[in-house]
């Protein structure tokens, strides 16, 4: 059975248009069904003749890990779901997956677990066969649940020697007191070697969160509209709706300055982050797309700083900065990694300089717009592919679960003024508002420098 | 001047061929449909081609085209200008080609290409970019290579054992000592050389306007010196004893990563390259649980994050799944990648990795198994190649093999093709002992005596419950005799040095 065959392979590049109608950014034609269980099915009409790509998007990440010791557990959850069910053992839904020729993967992030097939339109009928048996009556070992530990564990250690994963676990544990995002994704380490413990927790896990109002069935490409409503009504219909809501601590202000190091037991530049407190992602206010614009037009790689310590003085090798959206306030970080180390306190005055000065000056209008333009075209040049355009609204399906919500986005970056990223700039990037988390090699480490 | 290259019309699939002398191939595949224009230019220009005692002169020369300023803009002046566009230009230095990348909104073309000629063509080889470039690769040597990415650090020491005395022995960013002797007058030097018309080729996709291709190929025949360059002699560097391990000496390596492999004399020019290339998917797909590696090992003993082979030169395209295209070779290697495992864990997870493939190369894949492989392998190769930009590159390759387009030929290979070529194969180029393997690890003295000896190496799970044949299987791979040639000791600050 070759599904795809040839005529796919000629056809399925097409075009990323210019915008989308009625001015909106977002090109596509976009469908969307409720279903009475809460499930909701979003299509994007891309044209990838053939193709389509099928997304299950789980609003539940980091953020939800709330029990004590169980960090982690969500992109650990996310590596069960591969092992199967009654129906379909693990081998034999890999089987499947392999007839179908699919690309298949997972990811979580701090707010949400996604799910990912690329495959012939032709097989989407399969596709959420297996899915909806999955989701709904996944069935796991207890051995099992404890072999896919050990390859958790495995996957922390293979970043384990990136120090900017050591400076990341730092600057969590720091800026947060109470709220979840205090951990990486991947969790604390103590709480990945405690997991082939939780085998129970996971049955309770897997009972709270994957329920039908945690998720949205998104598929982008080729399909057939009525067909695929009908198909996944009929999969995933009887689906129950869960009832859990996870107690999410908030976060309280923070009213001073923090500021912790680590000290790195293998040779490395230092790396220097400056986090603030930002605001929740929201398209009610132009704070959050207001902060992104700011990001790029003082901190971009055409900003003022940057071509100072980037490019004239060499100081630093790179400098970025920006929040991701997330649904609780997350930091908006200023990251540099510092050439040369006797450096290291220049630069960061440097940059908290820049911090005051555009919380005081006007940034350049010419520039404004030039930023807005590339926003722009770097979100149209990136909708190339089914899968491309799955995963942009996979990112706003699991912040508001309404698709408008990119156009709405877009609409707000338009709308940004060089007075709002001053105000924004004035009202985030504040002192008492601030960690700072400086890693630098350890004085024992022999050899270089 | 005549067209090699077929001028393709939307839906038609391009086939690029070489052409001699002069005038090497390009590449165009036309797309009305796409309001973008993708441009890959491929440099046969290499860091197989870094003079001895200047490694890293190709990565440096092309970071100084995409990265520096022109002799009419500064670096800064077309940071400015490309900032807008969202465009920019980058360079893929690799062993045997360096690819300068580019892709702009239809919108932009005419700017975007002004920018682009003028880096290849004009680049102002600016003594402050110098500075910063070199800088950069040093780092990346000392700083990222060395102490910060055990993986990579596998991989990269693998081929600096296993090409000794070879051109492709050195990474592509070089050596430190290479680097630090590098003065702008050796870039310059090579970049007159070797940039020339005759060792590029264009390739050009999406949206471009009558006349263009033509017009930005006449433009280069101007604006570049004619005439090509030799490639690289490539030495026979195959072996045939038993293992070469090597163990890398990195303080705070907490886990241990593994890289393994020998050269094979094959490439996709190559009729065995398709049945092996199938054997190889079954044996290793890269992260996918469609691999027997992975399945024995992470899958059924919770080892570590993955375990894949290869029969190519490949090189992750970001987060996703599929090889980025353009870095090939003449000469290829199989190799076995086995991610961090715990350190008591790593003489047996060499085992564990030889003893499956041995049992590809005896028992060979069943029936079943192949045609399942040959389903998948039929419709996966197709997502290779989802956008114009990457479909350009794959053609760019085909031309670099001179074979018909890869991913149409391995259909058209694949739909006569037996189990029994693909156990065939698999025996022929597999059946071998005489590996190099790269250990990266923190504690060595024990692990290199284990392995010296071929001492028993029972694995210690990290979790409880594994099933009852994998632990009669473990009994089988705890004893698996290894010929064991040379088992050495090497401090990390050694590799990469000169």
């Amino acid at each position: 059975m070759n599904i795809l065959g040839s005529m796919l392979l000629m056809t399925m590049m097409v075009g990323v248009p210019q915008e989308g109608a009625e001015g909106k950014v977002f090109p596509f034609p976009i469908d969307v069904r409720d279903f009475d269980n809460g499930l909701r099915l979003v299509g994007v009409q891309f044209d990838s003749p053939g193709l389509a790509a099928y997304y299950t998007v789980v609003r539940v990440g980091a953020r939800q890990e709330v029990d004590e010791g169980k960090s982690g557990f969500a992109h650990f959850f996310e590596h069960m779901m591969f092992r199967g069910t009654e129906a379909f053992p693990a081998e034999e839904y890999n089987d499947v997956l392999r007839a179908i020729g699919a690309d298949s993967n997972a990811y979580t992030t701090s707010d949400r677990t996604v799910y990912h097939i690329l495959a012939s339109s032709r097989s989407l009928p399969r596709t959420i066969e297996i899915e909806a048996d999955r989701f709904r009556r996944l069935k796991y070992e207890k051995a099992e649940f404890q072999k896919e530990a050990g390859a958790v564990l495995g996957e922390y250690n293979k970043s384990a020697a990136n120090p900017f994963m050591g400076l990341f676990e730092k600057l969590q544990d720091t800026a947060y007191d109470v709220h979840p995002y205090q951990h990486m994704v991947i969790g604390f380490l103590k709480d990945i070697e405690a997991m082939p413990t939780l085998y129970d927790y996971s049955l309770e896990f897997f009972d709270h969160f994957y329920r039908p109002e945690y998720v949205t069935l998104l598929v982008v490409g080729d399909y057939d509209w009525a067909k695929l409503q009908k198909d996944v009504e009929e999969k995933y219909g009887d689906w129950k709706r869960g009832g859990y809501v996870a107690d999410i601590p908030e976060e309280p202000q923070q009213n001073k300055p923090r500021e912790a190091t680590v000290s790195w037991p293998a040779p490395t530049l230092p790396i220097l982050a400056i986090a603030y407190r930002a605001p929740a992602f929201s398209t009610d206010r132009i704070d959050m797309p207001g902060l992104d614009v700011l990001s790029q037009v003082h901190f971009g790689s055409t900003s003022p700083i940057s071509q100072e310590l980037v490019i004239e003085k060499q100081w630093v090798d790179f400098i970025s900065a920006g929040a991701t959206d997330q649904a609780d306030p997350p930091l908006f970080t200023l990251l540099t990694r510092v050439r040369e180390p006797d450096k290291l306190e220049e630069v960061r005055a440097k940059l908290l300089a820049e911090v005051e000065r555009i919380s005081e000056e006007l940034a350049d209008s010419d520039k404004l717009e030039a930023t807005k333009s590339r926003m722009k075209y770097q979100f149209l040049m990136g909708l190339d592919t089914a899968d491309s355009v799955a995963n942009t609204m996979a990112h706003y399906l699991s912040l508001t679960n309404d698709p408008e919500t990119v156009n709405r986005v877009y609409e707000l970056y338009d709308a940004v003024t060089a007075e709002d990223v001053r105000r924004l700039a004035k009202k985030y990037l504040r002192s008492e508002n601030r960690t700072i988390v400086t890693l630098t090699q350890s004085a024992e480490v022999k050899g270089e420098e | 001047m005549r067209w090699l290259a077929l001028l393709m019309t939307f839906l038609v699939f391009a086939s690029g061929r070489h052409a001699v002398g002069e005038e090497r191939n390009t590449v165009l595949l036309k797309s009305p449909g796409n309001p973008l224009v993708s441009f890959r230019f491929v440099f046969h220009v290499g860091s197989s081609q870094d003079p001895p005692g200047k490694e890293g002169l190709a990565a440096l020369t092309s970071l100084m085209l995409s990265q520096g300023g022109t002799e009419e803009l500064s670096m800064t002046e077309v940071m400015e200008a490309l900032y807008p566009m969202a465009a920019g230009v980058s360079a893929q230095p690799d062993k045997e080609v360096t690819t300068f990348i580019g892709r702009a909104h239809r919108d932009h073309l005419e700017p975007f290409f002004s920018i682009f000629r003028e880096r290849l063509q004009k680049p102002c080889f600016d003594p402050a970019d110098f500075e910063r470039n070199k800088n950069q690769l040093l780092n990346f040597l000392t700083k990222s290579l060395r102490s910060a990415n055990d993986e990579e650090l596998g991989k990269q020491s693998l081929e600096w054992m296993m090409y000794e005395g070879h051109p492709y022995r050195h990474p592509v960013q070089g050596t430190v000592q290479g680097v630090e002797s590098l003065t702008l007058d050796d870039v310059k030097t090579f970049y007159r050389e070797r940039y020339t018309f005759g060792n590029l080729q264009i390739g050009l996709a999406g949206n471009f306007p009558e006349g263009f291709p033509e017009r930005v190929r006449e433009d280069f025949k101007k604006g570049l010196p004619s005439g090509a360059t030799k490639a690289a002699e490539l030495p026979n560097v195959a072996r045939d004893k038993g293992l070469d391990v090597t163990i890398v000496e990195r303080d705070g390596a907490d886990s241990t990563a593994i890289s393994l492999g020998f050269p094979i004399d094959l490439t996709r020019a190559d009729d065995d390259f398709y049945p092996l290339l199938v054997a190889n998917i079954y044996l290793g797909d890269h992260r996918s649980f469609n691999g027997v590696l992975m399945n024995e090992l992470r899958a059924k003993r919770g080892l570590n994050y993955g375990d894949y082979s290869y029969i190519e030169n490949f090189i992750q395209d970001g987060g996703s799944t599929f090889p980025v295209p353009n870095v090939p070779r003449r000469q290829q290697n199989f190799s076995i990648w086995i991610r961090p495992v715990a350190p008591e864990n790593a003489h047996f997870a060499l085992r564990g990795a030889i003893f499956y493939l041995r049992r590809l190369v005896e028992d060979g894949m069943s029936e079943e198994d192949f045609e399942g492989m040959r389903e998948y392998i039929m419709s996966y190769s197709k997502l290779w190649a989802q956008n114009l930009d990457r479909r350009l590159g794959y053609e760019l390759d085909s031309s670099f093999y001179q074979t018909g387009s890869y991913i149409q030929e391995i259909e058209n290979r694949l739909r006569s093709m037996t189990a029994a070529d693909v156990n065939r194969a698999a025996k022929k180029y597999l059946d071998r002992w005489d590996f190099d393997v790269a250990m990266v690890a923190s504690s060595t003295g024990p692990l290199a005596e284990a392995i010296r000896a071929n001492a028993k190496s029972p694995i210690t799970y990290q979790t409880p419950g594994t099933a009852e044949e994998v632990l009669a299987e473990d009994k089988v791979i705890e004893v698996l005799e290894l010929p064991i040639e040379n088992v050495r000791v090497i401090p990390v600050a050694e590799f990469f040095e000169k």
